[in-house]
């Protein structure tokens, strides 16, 4: 049941351009600084009005800490982030503070992302209280529509967040990021924490609130088949890098990166007579730290197709074709010889 | 060493500010307040149901006796118009009764007359067998009391008396108000909380606020039959804190006039004097600190039987090993480091008052150990297995030293212990909590009438200036023993029939002179047993503003005796 | 939550009673002698008579159903007497009696109550006002300056004991300065002052200020570390973010969100330290000579008085067992997770 309507090529809604998110590491015996962890380190994509771009990667990749960056709720390191054309990245607290409705953020653990202390309408109505949306009477009413509108009985209002099953917290999380009408939501692995039964449920009433609402979603998973469900485009991430970036159909038909090779051959295929025939891709070793990344290619301490080169050199992070984007030495030399030959001259 | 020179005898007296009133005349409470701390806080201020040195001197600003010691020791009459003797035909000739005579128009502060019946009363209070009097003692051997007119009390031994002035003189057993506790007798004694809290007195103060265990607060007494005195209108009695503390508060912040008890590092002591706001004086009464040399074993192997006078020590009652382990002790030294002004050198057990004091021992007053090791050689007892430590009949001579926990005590043992492995003898060094060492509970093995070690270490004294009764505490029969509950005095374990004789006699026998001349024998005899060894005469040491004037520190009763001639010096 | 608070209240009796009993038989077999402390010139007749006169010298069983007897039947109803003027035949009845002061103990608590709970507790509220803002700016400037100095100065409360502290300020605000100055401090806390007008408050201002900075400084010490321990923990929850994604202003994010939430632990930490405050400070009231509850147990300990010991010790117990009950009851009211039925 894949989505057939392609996205709308309209404009960017976001745009990100060489984001960096490096965190400080304290030590020693005054607790200076002794080093960083690169958990984002200079990427940059556009997400499109009304589309929805799934972020896939293995843990400690650096994507949820993307998502997080987006709507800066981490200082960023470096990079602009534009959201409807407004440089957040470097908005003051106050302008920021104005922009908020108009991104939105849904957690992957529905119970920590709840204030325990505040009933479920003090959660729903907080923002409205903040961004001064209406008397009380109507933020009131506006709590109970959005209840409605995410399949919550009303006659919960006045209840705690423990006092509800996962799911349905995950639901007072979707009406509180709805609150402000928004345009673009970042959904931190949303489903990662629910049972398999209820995750459909709500996958589903995202897209619903996507087509009835236009929203734009970035869907952080390390889900690919729910990924392959929900979005329009895909974005692999690999130690803080995207490694590649593509339409959803593209690359699941026709994965460039070795990497993005590796983890769609682990993705069990419903047909077993297929299954069998997928040639699973093993990567040996583990993911190098993000505060000490390898030199050159960030993949070549585990790439089944390492060259020379990737252990030198950098690869760029370039559209291979029209709405695909690829970063590897295997397929620079097309593209840009130059880069490389000028690393061997130097080296 | 320098304090040598400061040896005046034992009543001697360091008070640097005018010891004697000149010329401080006036209207009564013309001084303002005076403050005084004591660090250990009274704790009720009726001394018969706390036998406390706190206790005591407290109740002495506003309880009184027929007569009280002054600073020389003597007795001056206080109450009572004149001192009886034989000789003024208040005491009988047979030594049996006294009869003291009541000044004349003295008042308790609430205005009415003190009466011969109220010294009739206090006798009948503290002699009440269920009221658990601390000061019974004063009353040993009297039989009765009687008012032979509102002036006169009669009091009768049941037996000679030669030294009759116990009973209602001294700070301890001061006359209390009959109209006032006449229902705290016996066990109704702890209930009258307010009589014993606020006794009403004929002293120089009256009570108007005790806080138990914290603070006193005195006025005048507008009732004392001296006129214009006191010259302090009131009195704060602070008590808590530390002995440092209070030396502090005197000495260097002046918030107060007077502290008790100062028994701190010398050094730090004169540190704070040094800043010239107070001045340290010390008062020698009869406090020796001393060594009992256990005479019986302790061995635990002996069971029931140990530490009594039926096993004798294996080699503590060789006198010569006791002679040199006196010998290799630096006195002077022990002062120097642990005592300051508050100590001195004595060779005596009973260094004071002066009449009683023997000087056939003196010869301990300087370190020996050469002499205390050839002593050792020349009785054969020397080291046979070439461990350091000499032997005895093959016993090694080491011994188990112990005391109270307190570190001018620790200090010492440490420095006697060095001393004696010079002479090759090892000690063990052990300090005991003092409320066990000193609690006498039967059933603790740490006490020191158990002396279930081979050497302890305290300081006693007797109060008042009468040595018969602690002579008497070495008699055979005062020997702890489990027959005894433990109970008794003898605490290393002496007995002498001859000794014995000399207490009699010596309870027997009138006149100073001739009662001297035993107790010297007495306290000589001791001396000779190497049983007790003497080390250092103890005083109280107290700190006074120097603006403060008037003040005689006396041991010999209580510090504050004579406070109603305390001034405040002009500036 | 009502039948919870009552059945654990019915619990504490018979926990109350079997501590009582504990203490009673502690205080009573540790070697101790309510005579101990009296000079050596008292012969052992006249200290077996005291101890006679007491009542130490009877069976343990004795002396402590009389205990039992005396707080909790005859001292309630003194006390009924005194507030109300029943009459509830209490007339010739025996009271708690210390050994000490031979006068009730429960008088003496009363007397010493003011000093404690003044000096004490002043310095608990002093010391919480001070811990929360260092905690929470510490927590939200983790590793700043301000977190490295305050965490210095936490160190430096917690290992530093008072009878250092306190020798030091007296040295320094009564040895050194001068008595006309104007920042000399009183190094003896006069406990007959009374408050009456500016001046005499003035005056008890000053004498509190040691003993009172001195105390605060260890309250201070542990409440800040654990006021920012419980920050940390929730500033870095995701409802946190949460807040934040909403466009909540930060003030309402720290002061709201993390400092209500973190405030759960931290309430009922203070809560559990309130019995201490009635326990008085042992070492900080002899120091500056307070003598409040602290004083009068560390003395009657001292002097082998049982009764004192035991009703002191035991009060603690009832308000240690009492203000964990409290605690785990505001555990519920804050924290809408937790319900007890």
């Amino acid at each position: 049941m894949l989505d057939d309507a392609k996205p709308p090529q309209t404009r960017p809604l976001v745009a990100v351009d060489n984001l960096k998110m490096h965190f400080p590491i304290y030590g020693g015996l005054l607790r200076r600084r002794t080093g960083e962890v690169k958990a984002v380190d200079g990427i940059s994509f556009d997400i499109f009005e009304g589309e929805t771009l799934g972020l896939v990667g293995e843990s400690g990749c650096g994507k949820s800490t993307v998502g997080r960056a987006l709507l800066r709720l981490y200082e960023l390191t470096d990079g602009t982030v534009k959201i409807d054309d407004y440089d957040i990245a470097h908005a003051s607290p106050e302008a920021l503070r104005k922009m908020r409705p108009t991104m939105q953020m849904i957690f992957q653990d529905p119970q920590a992302s709840l204030n325990p202390r505040m009933t479920v309408a003090d959660i729903i109505g907080e923002p409205l209280r903040e961004h001064d949306a209406g008397s009380k009477l109507e933020r009131e009413d506006r709590v109970l529509e959005l209840m409605d509108q995410v399949g919550l009985n009303r006659d919960f209002a006045n209840r705690y967040p423990h006092e509800f099953s996962g799911g349905q917290r995950q639901r007072i999380g979707i009406a509180r990021a709805l609150a402000l009408n928004p345009k673009f939501i970042v959904c931190d692995e949303p489903i990662a924490a629910l049972d398999v039964s209820i995750q459909a449920q709500v996958v589903n009433l995202l897209e619903e609130l996507q087509d009835s609402l236009g929203l734009t979603y970035l869907f952080i998973s390390h889900d690919l088949s729910m990924v392959r469900h929900i979005a329009d485009r895909v974005a692999v991430m690999y130690l803080g890098r995207i490694v590649e970036l593509a339409p959803r159909e593209d690359i699941y038909a026709e994965p460039l990166h070795p990497y993005t090779i590796a983890l769609l051959s682990a993705v069990p295929e419903p047909d077993p007579s297929i299954d069998a025939k997928v040639e699973r891709v093993i990567l040996t070793g583990d993911v190098p730290s993000p505060s000490n990344p390898p030199e050159g290619c960030n993949f070549c301490t585990r790439c089944p197709s390492v060259m020379d080169v990737c252990r030198r050199v950098e690869p760029t992070f370039q559209e291979l074709r029209p709405g695909r984007y690829v970063a590897c030495h295997l397929f620079e030399d097309t593209a840009n010889n130059t880069s490389e030959s000028a690393a061997n001259g130097a080296g | 060493m320098k304090l040598r020179t400061a040896l005046m005898g034992a009543a001697a007296i360091m008070a640097a500010a005018p010891a004697f009133a000149d010329g401080h005349e006036g209207e009564r409470g013309r001084d303002g307040q005076l403050n005084i701390i004591y660090w250990q806080a009274p704790s009720t201020l009726n001394p018969y149901l706390s036998g406390g040195t706190k206790e005591v001197e407290s109740a002495s600003l506003v309880l009184e006796s027929l007569g009280r010691f002054d600073n020389n020791g003597e007795l001056v009459p206080w109450l009572a118009a004149d001192i009886p003797t034989v000789e003024n035909g208040g005491v009988a000739e047979d030594l049996t009764s006294i009869t003291w005579t009541l000044k004349e128009g003295v008042m308790w502060s609430d205005g009415t007359p003190l009466t011969a019946a109220d010294a009739v009363f206090t006798w009948q209070y503290c002699t009440d067998p269920a009221g658990g009097c601390a000061q019974a003692s004063y009353f040993d051997g009297v039989e009765q009391v009687e008012a032979v007119d509102d002036r006169t009390i009669k009091i009768t031994f049941n037996a000679p008396k030669p030294f009759p002035y116990t009973a209602l003189v001294g700070a301890e057993s001061p006359i209390i108000q009959a109209a006032q506790f006449a229902d705290c007798l016996g066990a109704n004694a702890p209930t009258c909380t307010d009589a014993n809290f606020g006794p009403i007195g004929t002293g120089p103060f009256v009570v108007t606020e005790f806080k138990a265990n914290d603070v006193i607060q005195f006025a005048a007494n507008e009732n004392f039959r001296e006129a214009g005195k006191p010259a302090f209108s009131t009195v704060l009695f602070k008590g808590g804190g530390d002995a440092a503390a209070a030396a502090r508060s005197v000495l260097e912040t002046g918030e107060f006039d007077y502290a008790w008890n100062l028994q701190i590092d010398p050094t730090v002591l004169s540190d704070m004097a040094s800043k010239g706001k107070g001045t340290v004086v010390t008062a020698f009464g009869t406090s020796v600190e001393r060594l009992h040399i256990n005479q019986s074993n302790p061995d635990p192997a002996l069971g029931d039987a140990r530490a009594t006078i039926e096993e004798p020590h294996p080699f503590l009652t060789d006198t010569r090993i006791g002679q040199a382990m006196s010998m290799a002790i630096d006195r002077a030294l022990l002062v120097e480091v642990g005592y300051g002004a508050g100590g001195q050198v004595t060779c005596n057990v009973l260094p004071a008052p002066a009449v009683y004091a023997s000087t056939a021992n003196d010869g301990c007053k300087t370190q020996d150990i050469a002499g205390a090791n050839a002593l050792l050689d020349e009785a054969g007892i020397v080291d046979s297995n070439g461990d350091g430590i000499r032997e005895k009949d093959g016993i090694p001579l080491k011994v188990l030293y112990q005391t109270s926990t307190n570190a001018v005590r620790q200090d010492t043992q440490a420095l006697v212990k060095q001393w004696w492995s010079e002479i090759g003898i090892e000690a063990e060094l052990r300090n005991i909590d003092a409320s066990v060492f000193f609690g006498g509970d039967p059933a603790s093995p740490d006490t020191f009438q158990k002396f279930f070690a081979d050497v302890e270490m305290y300081t006693n004294n007797f109060a008042g200036v009468d040595p018969e009764a602690y002579m008497a505490n070495w008699r055979c029969s005062e020997i702890p023993s489990p027959a005894t509950q433990w109970q008794g005095a003898n605490m290393q374990r002496f007995c002498d029939p001859a000794y014995d004789a000399l207490v009699d006699k010596l309870a027997q026998t009138a006149g100073i002179d001739a009662r001297a001349a035993i107790v010297k024998e007495m306290n000589d005899m001791l001396m000779a047993s190497y049983s007790i060894i003497p080390l250092i005469h103890r005083g109280g040491v107290s700190a006074h503003a120097n603006s403060l004037g008037g003040i005689q520190i006396s041991d010999w009763d209580s510090e504050l005796w004579n406070i109603k001639d305390w001034y405040r010096a002009g500036e | 939550m009502f039948t919870f608070t009552l059945r654990r209240l019915i619990l504490t009796i018979p926990t109350l009673l079997f501590i009582s009993f504990v203490i009673f038989m502690i205080v009573k077999l540790s070697p101790s002698d309510p005579t101990g402390n009296l000079p050596l010139t008292i012969p052992p007749e006249v200290r077996e008579q005291i101890r006679e006169a007491l009542g130490a010298n009877d069976t343990l069983l004795v002396q402590y159903g009389r205990w039992l007897e005396q707080f909790f039947w005859i001292e309630p109803r003194v006390y009924l007497e005194r507030s109300f003027g029943w009459d509830l035949g209490t007339e010739g009845e025996i009271r708690l009696l210390s050994y000490q002061t031979r006068s009730p103990v429960m008088d003496l608590i009363m007397q010493r109550m003011p000093q404690t709970l003044w000096v004490v507790g002043v310095a608990y509220l002093v010391g919480i006002a001070i811990a929360l803002p260092i905690g929470v700016i510490s927590a939200y400037r983790q590793y700043s300056v301000f977190d490295q100095v305050g965490t210095f100065v936490s160190m430096v409360g917690f290992s530093v004991p008072p009878f250092f502290s306190g020798v030091v300020v007296i040295v320094i605000f009564s040895v050194l300065i001068s008595t006309d100055s104007m920042f000399w401090l009183p190094s003896v806390y006069d406990t007959t002052h009374q408050v009456t007008d500016w001046e005499s408050f003035k005056y008890q201002f000053r004498q509190m200020i040691m003993p009172v900075m001195v105390l605060a400084l260890q309250i201070t010490a542990q409440i800040s570390r654990f006021t920012r321990a419980s920050m940390l923990d929730n500033l870095n929850q995701d409802y946190v973010r949460t807040a934040r994604a909403k466009g909540v202003r930060e003030r309402t994010v720290v002061l709201l969100h993390v400092l209500r939430n973190s405030m759960i632990p931290v309430v009922t930490v203070i809560a559990l330290g309130i019995p201490s405050i009635f326990g008085g400070a042992i070492i900080t009231e002899q120091v500056f000579k307070v003598n409040g509850l602290g004083q009068l147990l560390i003395i009657a300990i001292q002097g082998g008085d049982v009764p004192t010991v035991q009703t002191l010790t035991f009060i603690f117990a009832i308000l240690i067992v009492l203000f964990n009950l409290i605690a785990d009851v505001l555990y519920g009211i804050l924290d809408p997770r937790i319900r007890y039925d």
